[in-house]
């Protein structure tokens, strides 16, 4: 195993409201890993993603990062596309860049190698309104791969689109992933999309979250769209499914 | 339904009312110092045409400086407040002291403070345009979208950038909302500050020609002024927004194309 990008010792978050997002959590991620956090709706999936950026302070326990996982180096994925509605595809790719000070001729460089990156060829002059959902969040992803981060942490960034578009992203991220070797960090409800892009799948059960099962995908690393029709992604699946479901019995017995 | 007809419909229903207003003018034959039919205004304003519209460019000086005070200073003050809850929470009773004090209590203060005329009204005009600006522009820099201010801050923004690259643009819809209201009350401002403030002679507005006019009961004059008034009103709305437009074309759903239905 490669050496950690991350990790978190003890780790809990309580809002100011006294909810409690995190129970005490450990957790490492390696280096350059496919890492999905699967669970229910608020067990702090998200939380934990905004820990690890920097956006929000643990209440307890510490955070280590990498020199290759420092916030500044760490893209960040919204489950809606968070686009700028005044700004055309392009501006919005080149954000990152522009907030560094990056030279022009730069920024148009590599803004043009993220857009072909993320299939968006021909619609660098669009603005986001006349784009779909689809071509939204490649405009998001190209965003956050722009400034060449080692991290990449996306809080469920295809819920909020058609199985379709949602199976041909999970495609083409999982080749750029294979490219590119990034730490990637997915946060998301469906097993099915968890299992098919990561290497490792951690199960958090709800309020406080805590991770309930940590469970190694048994796929191999090269994996394409057949992949989902045979038998061994339908056992992985059940696999994760099965601990959810213990996850959510021992906390409707507690 | 056409562009075409569009215009023309409120048109058409302009010229009925006019030709309603002529005809029960000249059937009852009411005097003009009661009450002038359209012609005989029309012919007044034909006759001192270039006097008046003299009279209106000097209001119009006056209303335009006014409205982009309001805008400059308005955008920069609300900046302000958004700065911190506590500069908000200290500052915007007074900005809602300003919207609610009516000018024309304020204007003999400030004419004695003041011995020019044309600072005293633009101080007026100002008073009167600048609480649209502060209030919405204030409403749009708090409603930038909270998942684009933590990407600002993971990329570390400075505040200039944040301030120029997201709550700028955030707020400038709201802030031309301001700004079309805010059109109108500078107008509105400068007149009736013209007429507490009784300027005279040759430098002197539309609002003080149609005060001296209706003095002496010349009903058409008066009148004549009072349709410049509007019909600059009626312009300088449609001018803001035009602009409006124009600036939000790609992305607010304000600006967007009118499918035709």
């Amino acid at each position: 195993m490669n050496d950690p990008a991350v990790v978190l010792a003890g780790v809990s978050k309580i809002f100011s409201t006294g909810t409690a997002a995190l129970a005490a959590t450990d957790l490492s991620i390696a280096e350059g890993s496919f890492t999905s956090v699967v669970g229910p709706s608020g067990c702090g999936k998200s939380t934990l993603l905004r820990l690890i950026a920097g956006l929000t302070p643990p209440t307890s326990g510490r955070i280590a990062r990498a020199a290759t996982a420092t916030p500044l180096a760490t893209g960040f994925v919204f489950q809606e596309a968070t686009l700028m509605p005044w700004a055309t595809t392009a501006e919005n790719i080149a954000l990152p860049l522009r907030l560094a000070s990056v030279a022009d001729a730069e920024v148009a460089a590599r803004v043009s190698d993220a857009v072909a990156r993320v299939g968006l060829g021909g619609f660098a002059a669009a603005y986001p309104r006349e784009l779909s959902g689809g071509m939204k969040m490649r405009v998001s992803i190209a965003r956050a791969i722009v400034n060449g981060p080692r991290l990449l942490l996306m809080d469920e960034p295809f819920a909020a689109l058609d199985e379709f578009t949602r199976f041909k992203l999970n495609d083409d991220l999982l080749e750029l992933w294979q490219r590119n070797r990034w730490t990637i960090l997915f946060v998301t409800h469906s097993i099915r999309e968890a299992v098919f892009l990561s290497e490792r799948v951690v199960v958090m059960s709800p309020r406080p979250g805590r991770i309930v099962a940590d469970l190694a995908v048994d796929l191999p690393p090269q994996r394409d769209a057949a992949l989902r029709l045979g038998h061994a992604f339908a056992d992985q699946c059940a696999r994760v499914t099965s601990a959810l479901g213990d996850a959510f019995l021992t906390q409707a017995a507690s | 339904m056409t562009r075409i007809a569009q215009a023309l419909l409120p048109a058409a229903f302009g010229a009925l009312v006019l030709t309603l207003w002529e005809l029960a003018v000249r059937l009852n034959e009411i005097p003009p110092y009661i009450l002038p039919g359209p012609l005989t205004i029309m012919a007044a304003l034909w006759e001192s045409g270039p006097e008046l519209l003299q009279a209106l460019s000097v209001t119009l000086e006056v209303t335009i400086a006014a409205l982009i005070l309001a805008a400059v200073t308005g955008a920069g003050i609300a900046l302000l407040l958004a700065q911190s809850k506590l500069a908000e929470q200290t500052l915007f009773p007074y900005a809602v002291f300003l919207q609610v004090t009516p000018i024309v209590t304020v204007a003999p203060f400030v004419i004695i403070w003041v011995n020019n005329v044309f600072i005293v009204l633009l101080i007026l005009a100002w008073m009167a345009a600048v609480f649209p600006i502060i209030s919405n522009t204030l409403l749009g820099l708090k409603s930038a979208d909270p998942n684009l201010k933590d990407l600002f801050r993971l990329y570390g923004a400075s505040r200039g950038q944040t301030v120029l690259r997201l709550l700028a643009p955030s707020a400038l819809p709201y802030f031309l909302g301001g700004l079309r209201i805010s059109g109108g009350l500078a107008l509105i401002g400068t007149v009736v500050a013209e007429m507490v403030a009784g300027t005279s002679g040759a430098r002197s507005g539309l609002a003080s020609r149609l005060l001296e006019a209706s003095y002496r009961l010349e009903l058409a004059r008066a009148l004549a002024c009072f349709a410049l008034l509007s019909a600059a009103g009626f312009i300088l709305y449609i001018a803001l927004d035009v602009l409006s437009r124009r600036l939000l074309r790609h992305w607010h759903e304000s600006a967007r194309p009118v499918e035709s239905i």
